[in-house]
């Protein structure tokens, strides 16, 4: 699907279905950006890729679901079991060795397993897991489907929850800046249409689940809705204390192969000027929190 | 009486041309079908995704 900005500008989306081809589609500049896992952009910069991370896909938007029937009633419960983790370049690896350590637990005392995020919920309907730590819409699927039930929503372990962040080539940045910037405001303005109103995330619904994520508009609403705050989009601008603490959880559990400073991996001065336009980035739809 | 007729004609194609414009193409996208006629070119960026938040 195509859609042209105000400018004339074409803006064309490309779906994948796997990191491995995300990069090597990066390398072949067969696309100009990509939103990836925050910990993988910082890898492929250590692999000598040259992307920066320019703004945020969104904040929070991932869940810990056990099964219905589990008997567990926090983090501390899941010693032996196995947890399904999106990948090991994902934050969400990350966060389960941030809580394993806040819980004084021995970072091998929960069987962390790769599984790409549609399989999840089939997973743990099939018994093979006990668990999974996911991004949206594939808690919201396990709820819905009645085979799961969400045990911490990471806005109430990890706030403000960073999981996929926009890169862009580096040689685009150098020869078309206002064209990322073009990027970059769009999508602010898109998160803020977004965040302002109830019923532009309904709409937006409509539109993602049959032109992007191919699922029902249902499960979509449910993300977006229930509750309000389980997904934001807005505040996206990437903050260095924020990379930091992901930077030094992942190099800390093997996952970065070495440190990489934020200004090797990240550029912000496209979202610091979308700051500057004076938008107010507080707004969340109208409903109370959890009341919808 | 033929000219009257000419007249109104005229000033119907083009009362009937810009409604279809504001109501069905879009005035921007007007602007970028003549600008692509004119051979101007227009920027172009790919951007990737996968289905998970």
């Amino acid at each position: 699907m195509t859609t042209h900005s105000d400018t004339g500008t074409a803006f064309q989306s490309r779906k994948f279905t796997d990191w491995p081809t995300v990069k090597e589609a990066l390398i072949s500049k067969e696309v100009g950006g990509v939103f990836i896992l925050a910990p993988l952009a910082m890898q492929l910069v250590a692999d000598g890729v040259p992307i920066k991370v320019v703004y945020l896909g969104h904040r929070d938007g991932t869940a810990l679901v056990v099964d219905k029937q589990s008997s567990a009633q926090d983090f501390g419960d899941l010693a032996g079991k196995t947890i399904a983790i999106p990948s090991r370049y994902a934050n969400q690896n990350l966060l389960m060795h941030k809580l394993m350590r806040e819980w004084n637990m021995p970072e091998d005392s929960i069987d962390l397993r790769e599984l790409p995020p549609p399989e999840h919920p089939i997973a743990l309907q099939s018994g093979s897991i006990d668990g999974y730590i996911v991004g949206e819409p594939f808690a919201a699927k396990g709820e819905i489907d009645g085979i799961g039930r969400v045990l911490y929503q990471t806005k109430d372990i990890w706030p403000d929850f960073i999981s996929c962040v926009l890169v862009v080539r580096d040689d685009l940045i150098e020869d078309q800046p206002d064209l990322v910037q073009e990027l970059v405001t769009g999508i602010a303005r898109s998160g803020k249409w977004l965040d302002d109103d109830m019923d532009h995330r309904m709409n937006a619904a409509d539109i993602a689940a049959e032109h992007y994520y191919f699922q029902p508009p249902e499960l979509l609403k449910y993300v977006l809705s229930k509750p309000v705050d389980r997904v934001k989009y807005t505040r996206l601008t990437p903050l260095r204390n924020e990379f930091d603490e992901i930077m030094e959880l992942a190099l800390d559990i093997g996952v970065l192969s070495r440190r990489v400073e934020f200004e090797e991996y990240a550029d912000d001065r496209f979202a610091v000027a979308v700051e500057a336009a004076g938008w107010s980035f507080d707004e969340l739809p109208a409903a109370d929190k959890g009341d919808l | 009486m033929i000219r009257k007729v000419l007249l109104g004609s005229i000033l119907w194609t083009l009362l009937i041309s810009v409604l279809h414009v504001q109501l069905n193409v879009g005035w921007s996208k007007l602007a970028r079908d003549l600008q692509s006629q004119l051979g101007e070119k227009t920027d172009e960026l790919v951007v990737g995704f996968l289905p998970v938040t």
